[in-house]
């Protein structure tokens, strides 16, 4: 058996390169391109989630509206309607789908090796937001521009726009949160899996998704109020559909619909600084033994 | 001060210091119970003990990713609790399982580790071509990682972990789980390391030859303690140049003690259940032998052989490495 005996004196360390960190810009840049690169490396990948939207942009909301054939809630088209009632289901799916690839980085992928890096380690958990924030910024793109094209009726303005893409983005950052922490609580993918219709579906069909929540039940109504999907929709039909505001009234009652958009956004804001509060601290506890 | 860097008076911040390191898991299981040791910039050091022994438990504290529960650490100076961003910008890690990104390629996996460490985009780009060369990954490396044998995935990650030229490097079990012929392709190559780079290597291993092989030094640990830390060949030197071992079923405390009694065996002697081990010091092989004929001992079966370091390890812990 050979024994290395050479004395180490003789090959002192001379790093070829001096010690050097990557900025948290460029971090954030290499584990969001990481993760872009693992949610879409095949075609496959990057088709398949466009297909629900679609389908609903161009199956789904039309024939749901020929069963409603006079004009909508509030006065709008139903077929516009559902389809900005869709986005509250797509964000959750997407983000939902996006925890998969933390449990997967966790039991068979690389975690290990980025939480060794010279990276804070809430970058890791912002380059996975991010990816999520893109491809649901993609998916509603499709589905809007679906459902332009088969004949959905906007009320777009900038003002309008800036509410809808703001809710969008601040709900992405909410539900992206709510999957990272179920990622991280779930031992296995399987558990994680048999979450996502209680997370990512039920609360849709109690936020007026395909009907004003004055609809439901009081009590029902009631829950309804609290869940971030109500108010998430209520300001995305604000923003692009009902400038009167419909859905922000039936959640808040006050005749300023400005003022009542506002406290929306600041329950999904408060709902989303929350959550990713607890996300962050989640996954330093579980990635940190 | 270890008694390496009293010969070795010329080595300056060391690159790892461990004074006092604990882990006790939730649940009350204490994995590392209080371990110091220095290694000293280019050595190669390995933490040898069977499974359990914390060895692991060790390395994840040194690289950040398990929270020490008392003591300090340092790599190259810089504390892994309190300046951990530091302590991983010196290190990088060979962990015991497969930990890469298998969806993408060998050289996806590559350009990653470098961007975290900021490597600049053009040295990274030399170096990765200059690893996947010296490791034979060149032809394989635009491939998914998932298509990867066990010993090719093996070998990216330890270029992987060379691509930032850290000052530590870490490789916890890096042969485990591997055939033998793989296991020595990589033994090879894990030993080129030091020509190569002259960084410090930190390596557990519960296999003997690999830590006698690749190591200047090794930490015997047991029960989250270290035992026994020295050179290996100070460590066998415990043992002397050979060493008899018998099985003796009747009263194998007693025939120990009458061989001491006689001179047959000084106190390096000792028994495990009812094997001898008795290091030949004082006497010729033939000579011990005749002299435990003379005690009227009859052991079942005799042999002589050089020490292992796993003799070593049976001496001072009690029990074998290698189950």
């Amino acid at each position: 058996m050979s024994v290395i005996t050479a004395d180490p004196k003789s090959a002192v360390a001379r790093p070829a390169r001096p010690v050097s960190r990557p900025s948290p810009l460029t971090a954030w840049a290499a584990l969001t391109g990481r993760r872009l690169a693992l949610s879409a490396h095949t075609p496959r990948e990057i088709l398949a989630p466009l297909v629900t939207p679609i389908l609903f942009a161009l199956v789904i909301a039309p024939a749901l509206a020929t069963m409603i054939p006079t004009s909508g809630p509030g006065g709008v088209d139903y077929r516009t309607f559902v389809i900005v009632g869709t986005v509250g289901l797509l964000i959750p799916l997407t983000c939902a789908f996006a925890g998969i690839g933390v449990i997967v980085d966790r039991t068979t992928g690389a975690r290990r090796e980025l939480l060794a890096a010279p990276v804070r380690r809430g970058l890791i958990v912002a380059g996975n937001l991010t990816v999520a924030v893109l491809t649901s910024a993609l998916q509603i793109s499709v589905l809007m521009l679906a459902g332009w094209a088969r004949g959905s009726a906007f009320d777009v303005s900038a003002s309008g726009v800036v509410w809808f893409v703001v809710a969008v983005f601040v709900f992405t950052v909410f539900m992206y949160s709510v999957a990272e922490i179920l990622a991280n609580r779930m031992p296995t993918q399987e558990e994680y899996v048999g979450l996502v219709p209680v997370v990512a579906i039920l609360p849709w069909f109690l936020a007026g998704s395909l009907f004003r929540i004055t609809a439901l039940p009081v009590g029902l109504a009631g829950i309804a109020r609290v869940l971030p999907t109500t108010h998430v929709l209520a300001l995305l039909r604000y923003g692009i559909l009902d400038r009167n505001g419909d859905g922000l009234h039936d959640i808040w009652g006050f005749t300023n619909t400005t003022v009542d958009a506002t406290l929306s956004m600041l329950v999904l804001v408060a709902w989303a600084t929350l959550l990713v509060a607890g996300s962050m601290r989640i996954f330093h506890r579980a990635a940190v033994n | 001060m270890s008694e390496y860097q009293r010969t070795h008076p010329d080595w300056d911040v060391p690159s790892v210091e461990v004074i006092g390191l604990t882990k006790t898991y939730p649940g009350g299981v204490e994995a590392v119970r209080g371990i110091d040791f220095t290694v000293g910039a280019g050595e190669v050091f390995g933490l040898l003990g069977p499974n359990g022994a914390g060895k692991s438990t060790t390395i994840g504290m040194l690289t950040t990713t398990i929270a020490p529960t008392g003591g300090t650490a340092r790599l190259a100076g810089h504390d892994v609790v309190t300046d951990p961003l530091a302590a991983r910008a010196v290190s990088s890690v060979v962990f015991q399982e497969a930990v890469v990104d298998r969806a993408l390629t060998g050289r996806r996996n590559l350009e990653l580790h470098a961007r975290l460490w900021g490597v600049a985009p053009l040295v990274a780009r030399g170096l990765i071509t200059d690893l996947a060369d010296a490791f034979g990954l060149a032809d394989i490396l635009t491939r998914p990682v998932g298509s990867y044998s066990g010993g090719q995935r093996r070998r990216l990650e330890i270029a992987r972990a060379l691509v930032s030229e850290p000052h530590v490097l870490f490789l916890d079990e890096p042969t485990v789980g591997l055939d033998t012929r793989i296991r020595y392709e990589l033994l090879d190559l894990i030993g080129g390391l030091r020509s190569r780079t002259g960084m410090t290597t930190v390596l557990t291993t519960h296999y003997l030859d690999e830590a006698e092989r690749l190591c200047d030094r090794i930490a015997i640990v047991h029960e989250g303690r270290i035992v026994a830390l020295d050179r290996p060949s100070v460590l066998l030197a415990r043992l002397g140049e050979e060493i008899v071992e018998l099985r003796v079923d009747r009263d194998p405390d007693g025939a120990l003690a009458a061989m001491r009694t006689r001179g047959v065996a000084d106190g390096a002697a000792f028994a495990v259940g009812a094997t001898l081990t008795v290091p030949i010091t004082r006497h010729t092989a033939r000579e011990t032998i005749a002299a435990i004929a003379d005690l009227g001992i009859e052991p079942d079966t005799l042999t002589t052989r050089k020490p292992t370091l796993d003799d070593v390890y049976l001496q001072l812990t009690g029990s074998r490495i290698a189950a």
